[in-house]
C-alpha cells in the first residue's frame, strides 16, 4: 500500500516538475514531506537548520506527521542515522564509510535536503579534483582585466556553505589525492578560509559543516590521513544485515526510481527480489544463505545498488523490448553482467554457482536456472 | 491505619541508594525492612564493617545434593546495602523481610521438579502443549517490547537509566520508581508459577510489616525498601477494609524448607557483569559506580566524562591515539545523542556510540577492549579476616596452617619446590612426608580449579618425586574457595566430589583415567577406587587401541609411582590387565589403516609398550604374539608393521635370521616400492641404532635397491629418504660405515658421501621427485 502510494506521489511529482530533469534533488522529489515536517514543528531548531533533529530524523527513517506519511529513505540502523544527525547538530563533520552500495550518498543528500532544504552544494571527488574546487578560484579574465576582487572570485561549494552556515557535501573524499584531502583539514579545524589576494578572511557561519562520504573497498582509493580522520566523526554504514531489510530496501528504490524513468514496465515480482537479493547475498557472503554451502566470491562488490540498477535495467528491457514484465531472461542478461566482472575468474564463480547452488534450488528458480545457463553456453 | 513509607528501587542502582539516603534522612525511621532473606540478618553486622569493601555477595546454598545456591550481589551502590549502612550509622533498626532462604531454595526445588514433569507430560501428549508454551514466552516478551515501543527506547536498560538514573529529584525518583514497578505490574501476565512465587513472597513480606507494626512500632516509623514491582503488592499487608494479604502463622509454619547454609563472601565486578536476571542492570558494573561517585560529588556529567576519558587512557596504554579533543568532541556527541531523546545527561548507550564515533573511528573492535575494562573494570571486593568463613574456608585456612604454607598467602607469587621422597632427618612422621602432604593439597585446589597454586613443569630425572609450584593468593582464590562450598564442607570432600562428577560426566574412557589419576595425585585412595569400578564398566565397550593406550599410560603411571604417593593402587592391576589383554587382541586389525590414522595408532603402540615393560603383572607373551602378527601380516599398514618388527627387535623377540628373511621378503622387487619404504621407514622410527647394529640388514637393503629399475628407484627414493631424515649426522656416519664394510670402502669416505650436502644436479633430481605421480 505504502509503496504504491510512494510510487504514484513520485510519478505525479515527476509530471509536475520539469519533465526534462533526470533527476531531481531529493529537496524537491520530498518536498510535501519537508513542508509538512517543518509546519509540524514543535522541537527545538538548531541555529542554520530549517527543522529539528528530531524531525530529521522521522524524514530520513520514516513515520507519519499529521496526516503526511513520510516515508522511510533509509533502511537500516536508526541509531546510526540518530549519530549522524547528532554529530552534525555539535557542529562537527561527518563522515560516512562503507563498501560500495551502502547508501553513503543517499544518506548525506538526504540529510542536507532535510536540514538545510539544499542538497546541492556537492563536491564530487575524483582522482582530479584539485584544492581549488575546494577553496575558491577565480574568474581568470576577470581577474587579469581587474586583479583580484570579490567578484572574480569562483567560490567552491564549501566557501558558499560556510558563507550560509549550512552543510555542504563532499563526495568520494578517498578518491582525491592526499595532498587535496588535506586541505579540508584546516578548514575544519579553523572553520574559516583565508583569502590572501584580497586579505581578507571568512568565517564559517553557525550551522555550517561538511559531511563526506568515502569507500572501502573500492580500488584506485587513497587512504585517509589519520589528520583529517580525527576531524571527522565516523560512521561506517553496513551491508543490509539480512535478506528481508535488502529485499525492502530493493524494493522501494525499485519503485522511486521507476517511476522517475518512466521505465514502463511492471515492478518486479516479489520472488524476482528475492530471487535477485538471495544470489547477490550468497555470492557477496561467500555461502548460501542457510551457511550450509561455501561458494565463491567474484571479484565485483554485488552491493544493494547493483541490485537496484539490475532490476531496474530488467525492466527497461522488459519495457522496451519484452511484454512488460520481467522475464527470466532479461533477469539472467542482467545477472550477468553484474556478476562476472573480470571475464575468467568471475565467470567460473558463476556458472559453479549457477550448477551447485541454483540447480538444486528446484522447479521455482528452474525459469531463471536454464536462461543463465543458456548465457554460459560455450 | 496508616502505612509505612515505601521506597521502591532497584537492585544495583546508583540514583535509588543515593536518594534512598536522602529519604530515610527526611523521614527519620525507627525500623528499615529491607528486601532481602530474613534469615541473613546475622550478616549484617559484617556487612558494613570498615574493613568490609564492596561488592560483596550473600550465598545461600543447600547443604545436600545436588547442590542448589541463591546468590545475593551488593555493590556500594545498591539501595539495600546504603540502607543497611545508613540503620548502622544511625543506629537505627534493620531487618530483611524477604522469605528466609531455606524456602528460596525449597521453592527453586520445586519449581524444578514441576517443570521436569511438564516436560515429561508433555513429551508424552505430543505437540499441542508447545503451542501455549510459546505464548507464554511471547507474551513475556511482550512487556519489555512494548516497553521499548512505548519509550522509542532500544532498551529496558536505557530506558530505565534515562528515565530513572539520571533524575534530579529524590521525590521524582520516589514516584517514578513506584509507578514504575505498578505499570509493570500491569502489563506483565507472567505465567502462573512465577504468580504463586510472587504471591508468595509478597505475603510473608507483609506479614513482616504487620509484625513489626505488632511489635509496637508505629507504621510512619518504617521505611520499606523493596523492588518497585512489589511496591503495591505490600500495601496490601493492611487494607481499607481491616483484611490483611499477609501470611498467617499457619501458613508460615507450613511453608517447605530444605536445609541450608548462607555465607558472606567477596565478589567482584567482573562476576557482577556476568550473571543475567537478578537485579538487572549490572552489565557495566564499573560505569554504575561512575555514577555513583557522580551522584556522591553532586556533578551530572562527572559519569559520562570520566567514562570517556578512562576509556581513551586505556587506548593511550595500549599504543593508540586518543586525544583530549577526541573525548571532548565525544562527550559533546553524547550529550547530542542524549538531548534527541529529550535528555540533559547521555546513557551509557550514548557514551558507547559517542566512543565509537569519536574515538573508533566508526569501527567498535577498535575499541572493544577498552570498552570492557572501562565498564566491567577489575575491582575485587574483600571483607575483614575471619568474617564468616564458609566450613570449606575454615577447612583451608587450617590446612594451610598445617602444612605450614600460611606465608605463601600474598599477593606476590612465591616458588615451592616440593620433594616428595621422606625426609629421614626429622622424627615425626608428619614433618617426614610434609612436602608430600603439601602436593596432595595443592593438586586438591588444582582439581577445584582454585587459581592460589599453579604447577609448573619439572625436568625429567627427577618427576617421580620433584614438583615445582608457584603459589600467589588474589581475592579471585577466595571467591573460587567460596564457590567450593557447593561442593562440600572440606578442601577433601569437595574434591571427590568434583571428581565424582567428573567420572559420571565421563563418555570416553580416558577421561575417567584422568579422573583416577588426579585423584592418586590428591591422594584420594576412596575415590581411585571409586573411579576404578567405574572404569571398569566402560573397559567392557572401548574399542579403539589409542583410547586404551592412553587410558593405560595414565593408570600405569598411578600404579608405577603408587608407592612414593603412599596409594594403595593394587586395584588398578585387574582393570590394567583386562586392557592389556583387550588391545593385545585388537592390535592388528587396528593397523588396517591410512597413513594419518597410523601416525596415532604408532603412539599408542609406544604406549603400551612401555606400560608392558613396566609391570611384571602384563603377560609379556600376550603382547610379543600380538606384535607378531602385526609385524608378518601382510594386509595392514606397512608403516604399522615395520614399527612392530622395530619394537619386537628391540625386545630381542626377532632373531637376525628371521630379521633377514623379512627384510627381503618386505624389500623385493615387485612389491610396490612406496609399501617397501613405508615399512621400511616403520621399522626405522623405533630406534636407529638397533638398526645400525645389523648388518645382514643393510646387505639387504643394499641387495634391494641395485635390484630395482630406475622408476622403481625413482619411487622408492622418495620414501626411503623420508626414513632416514630423522637420522642425526652421527647415525648417518654409523650407516655409511656398514655400508663401506659392505661395498669393501673406506667408511669415512662413505660418510662423506652420504653427510655431504646434495650438489645443485642431484637437488634438482629430488625436487622433480616431489611431484612424481604415484597413481600408476
Amino acid at each position: 500500500m505504502l509503496l504504491s502510494a510512494l510510487e504514484i506521489n513520485s510519478r505525479k511529482l515527476g509530471e509536475h516538475m520539469e519533465e526534462q530533469i533526470l533527476r531531481l534533488p531529493a529537496e524537491q522529489l520530498f518536498q510535501k514531506e519537508i513542508d509538512a515536517l517543518i509546519k509540524a514543528e514543535k522541537d527545538p531548531i538548531p541555529t542554520g537548520w530549517k527543522m529539528s533533529p528530531k524531525s530529521v530524523k522521522t524524514y530520513i527513517c520514516g513515520g507519519k506527521v499529521g496526516r503526511t506519511v513520510i516515508t522511510p529513505k533509509y533502511i537500516g540502523q536508526e541509531r546510526l542515522v540518530e549519530i549522524a544527525i547528532a554529530t552534525l547538530v555539535t557542529d562537527r563533520a561527518l563522515l560516512l564509510i562503507g563498501e560500495p552500495g551502502t547508501a553513503k550518498s543517499w544518506l548525506s543528500e538526504h540529510l542536507t535536503a532535510a536540514i538545510n532544504g539544499d542538497s546541492t552544494k556537492v563536491v564530487q571527488g575524483t582522482a582530479g579534483t584539485t584544492e581549488e574546487q575546494i577553496r575558491y578560484s577565480w574568474n581568470y579574465a576577470m581577474l587579469i582585466a581587474q586583479g583580484p576582487s570579490k567578484e572574480a572570485m569562483l567560490k567552491s561549494p564549501i566557501f558558499h556553505a560556510m558563507e550560509t552556515g549550512t552543510i555542504a557535501r563532499m563526495e568520494e573524499i578517498s578518491r582525491c589525492a592526499s595532498e587535496v584531502q588535506d586541505a579540508l583539514i584546516s578548514i575544519l579545524s579553523e572553520k574559516r578560509i583565508s583569502v590572501p589576494e584580497l586579505g581578507m578572511e571568512v568565517a564559517a557561519q553557525k550551522g555550517f559543516s561538511v559531511i563526506a562520504t568515502a569507500n572501502t573497498r573500492d580500488k584506485g582509493v587513497n587512504e585517509m590521513s589519520a589528520a583529517l580522520k580525527r576531524r571527522f566523526n565516523i560512521v561506517v554504514l553496513p551491508s543490509p544485515d539480512n535478506l528481508q531489510s535488502e529485499m525492502d530496501i530493493v524494493r522501494t528504490r525499485v519503485a522511486q526510481l521507476s517511476g522517475s524513468l518512466d521505465l514502463n514496465a511492471e515492478l518486479p515480482e516479489e520472488d524476482v527480489v528475492e530471487k535477485v537479493c538471495t544470489i547477490f547475498r550468497e555470492l557477496r557472503l561467500g555461502e548460501t544463505l542457510d551457511r550450509t554451502q561455501k561458494v565463491k566470491t567474484p571479484t565485483g562488490v554485488l552491493s544493494t545498488a547493483e541490485a537496484i540498477s539490475l532490476l531496474c535495467n530488467s525492466m527497461a528491457l522488459a519495457g522496451s523490448f519484452g511484454d512488460g514484465s520481467i522475464s527470466a531472461e532479461d533477469l539472467a542478461a542482467g545477472l550477468q553482467g553484474a556478476v562476472v566482472k573480470d571475464e575468467d575468474k568471475d565467470a567460473i564463480a558463476w556458472k559453479e554457482y549457477l550448477e551447485n547452488v541454483m540447480k538444486k534450488r528446484g522447479s521455482q528458480w528452474l525459469g531463471l536456472y536454464s536462461a543463465c545457463k543458456e548465457l554460459n553456453k560455450g | 491505619m496508616k502505612q509505612p513509607y515505601f521506597f521502591g528501587i532497584r537492585h544495583l542502582s546508583p540514583a535509588g541508594a543515593y536518594y534512598l539516603r536522602e529519604f530515610l534522612e527526611e523521614k527519620q525511621p525507627k525500623l528499615v525492612l529491607v528486601e532481602g532473606p530474613s534469615d541473613f540478618k546475622d550478616m549484617m553486622g559484617d556487612m558494613v564493617k570498615e574493613e568490609t569493601k564492596p561488592p560483596i555477595a550473600i550465598l545461600a546454598y543447600t547443604k545436600e545434593a545436588p547442590v542448589r545456591t541463591i546468590l545475593y550481589p551488593f555493590a556500594e551502590y545498591s539501595p539495600e546495602y546504603q540502607a543497611v549502612c545508613w540503620c548502622q550509622e544511625k543506629k537505627r533498626e534493620c531487618r530483611f523481610m524477604d522469605l528466609p532462604s531455606e524456602v528460596f531454595l525449597a521453592l527453586q526445588q520445586a519449581v524444578e521438579q514441576l517443570e521436569w514433569k511438564e516436560i515429561m507430560e508433555q513429551e508424552a501428549e505430543g505437540e499441542n502443549n508447545e503451542v501455549t508454551v510459546s505464548e507464554h514466552k511471547l507474551r513475556r516478551k511482550d512487556v519489555y517490547e512494548r516497553l521499548s515501543e512505548a519509550t522509542g527506547e532500544d532498551g529496558q536498560e536505557t530506558f530505565w537509566e534515562r528515565s530513572m538514573e539520571h533524575v534530579l529529584e529524590m521525590e521524582q525518583y520516589h514516584q517514578g520508581s513506584n509507578v514504575f514497578g505498578a505499570s509493570l505490574r500491569g502489563m506483565d501476565e507472567k505465567p502462573d508459577r512465577d504468580m504463586a512465587e510472587t504471591v508468595i513472597r509478597e505475603a510473608y513480606m507483609c506479614r513482616q510489616i504487620k509484625k513489626a507494626v505488632a511489635e509496637g512500632i508505629a507504621p510512619e516509623d518504617i521505611v520499606v525498601v523493596t523492588g518497585s514491582y512489589h511496591v503495591e503488592g505490600l500495601k496490601l499487608w493492611q487494607q481499607e477494609d481491616g483484611s490483611s494479604f499477609a501470611m498467617t502463622d499457619q501458613e508460615e509454619q507450613s511453608l517447605k524448607r530444605v536445609e541450608a547454609s548462607h555465607t558472606l563472601m567477596p565478589y567482584s565486578y567482573y562476576r557482577l557483569s556476568t550473571r543475567a536476571g537478578y537485579g538487572a542492570g549490572n552489565k557495566a558494573p564499573a560505569y554504575y559506580e561512575l555514577l555513583w561517585e557522580g551522584r556522591k560529588q553532586q556533578d551530572d556529567d562527572y559519569a559520562a566524562s570520566c567514562y570517556l576519558t578512562k576509556l581513551a587512557v586505556y587506548q593511550r596504554n595500549q599504543g593508540n591515539a586518543a586525544s583530549s579533543a577526541q573525548v571532548i568532541e565525544a562527550l559533546r556527541l553524547a550529550k547530542a545523542l542524549a538531548a534527541m531523546r529529550g535528555g540533559a545527561t547521555p546513557t551509557l548507550r550514548d557514551l558507547q556510540d559517542a566512543a565509537v564515533t569519536c574515538l573508533g573511528e566508526g569501527n567498535f573492535a577498535k575499541i572493544s577492549l577498552a570498552v570492557a575494562d572501562t565498564e566491567i573494570g577489575n575491582r575485587i571486593g574483600a571483607l575483614p579476616e575471619g568474617v564468616s568463613r564458609t566450613s570449606i574456608q575454615e577447612d583451608f585456612y587450617r590446612k594451610l596452617k598445617e602444612w605450614n604454607l600460611e606465608k605463601y598467602r600474598d599477593l606476590t607469587a612465591q616458588d615451592l619446590k616440593l620433594d616428595l621422597r621422606e625426609n629421614r632427618k626429622v622424627v615425626s612422621k608428619k614433618s617426614a612426608f610434609l612436602d608430600l602432604h603439601r602436593s596432595f593439597f595443592l593438586h586438591q585446589l588444582r582439581v577445584l580449579g582454585i587459581s592460589f597454586a599453579k604447577e609448573q613443569a619439572v625436568s625429567q630425572e627427577n618427576a617421580t618425586w620433584a614438583e615445582h609450584w608457584v603459589l600467589r593468593w588474589t581475592p579471585e582464590s577466595e571467591i573460587e574457595l567460596v564457590e567450593s562450598a557447593l561442593k562440600g564442607d572440606t578442601i577433601a570432600q569437595a574434591v571427590s566430589f568434583v571428581l565424582k562428577e567428573q567420572v559420571e560426566k565421563a563418555s570416553q574412557m580416558s577421561h575417567v583415567a584422568k579422573a583416577i589419576e588426579d585423584a592418586f595425585f590428591c591422594g584420594m585412595a576412596q575415590a581411585v577406587q571409586y573411579a576404578t569400578s567405574a572404569l571398569q564398566g566402560m573397559a567392557v565397550s572401548a574399542v579403539s587401541v589409542t583410547e586404551l593406550a592412553e587410558t593405560a599410560h595414565r593408570l600405569s603411571v598411578v600404579v608405577q609411582y603408587g608407592n612414593i604417593r603412599q596409594v594403595e593402587s593394587q586395584v588398578l592391576i585387574p582393570i590394567l590387565q583386562q586392557l592389556y589383554y583387550r588391545s593385545c587382541l585388537i592390535l592388528a586389525d587396528s593397523c588396517i589403516c591410512d597413513d594419518s590414522a597410523a601416525k596415532e595408532i604408532m603412539v599408542a603402540m609406544e604406549q603400551w609398550n612401555q606400560v608392558a615393560l613396566a609391570h611384571d603383572f602384563l603377560e609379556e607373551d600376550k603382547w610379543v604374539h600380538a606384535l607378531e602378527d602385526t609385524a608378518f601380516r601382510d594386509d595392514l599398514n606397512t608403516m604399522l608393521s615395520g614399527f612392530a618388527a622395530a619394537i619386537l627387535m628391540e625386545r630381542s623377540k626377532l632373531t637376525t635370521e628371521q630379521l633377514r628373511a623379512e627384510v627381503q621378503r618386505r624389500l623385493s622387487k615387485g612389491v610396490p616400492a612406496e609399501l617397501g619404504a613405508g615399512w621400511f621407514e616403520g621399522l626405522s622410527k623405533k630406534n636407529p641404532y638397533a638398526l645400525i647394529a645389523r648388518l645382514s640388514l643393510w646387505e639387504s637393503l643394499d641387495q634391494y635397491i641395485s635390484s630395482l629399475e630406475e622408476e622403481e628407484f625413482k619411487r622408492a627414493l622418495v620414501f626411503l629418504r623420508r626414513a632416514f631424515a630423522d637420522f642425526s649426522a652421527r647415525e648417518k656416519d654409523q650407516v655409511a660405515e656398514n655400508l663401506g664394510e659392505i661395498w669393501g670402502l673406506n667408511g669415512s669416505q662413505v660418510s662423506e658421501v652420504v653427510n655431504g650436502q646434495l650438489d645443485g644436479d642431484a637437488m634438482e633430481v629430488i625436487e622433480g621427485l616431489e611431484d612424481f605421480d604415484f597413481d600408476f
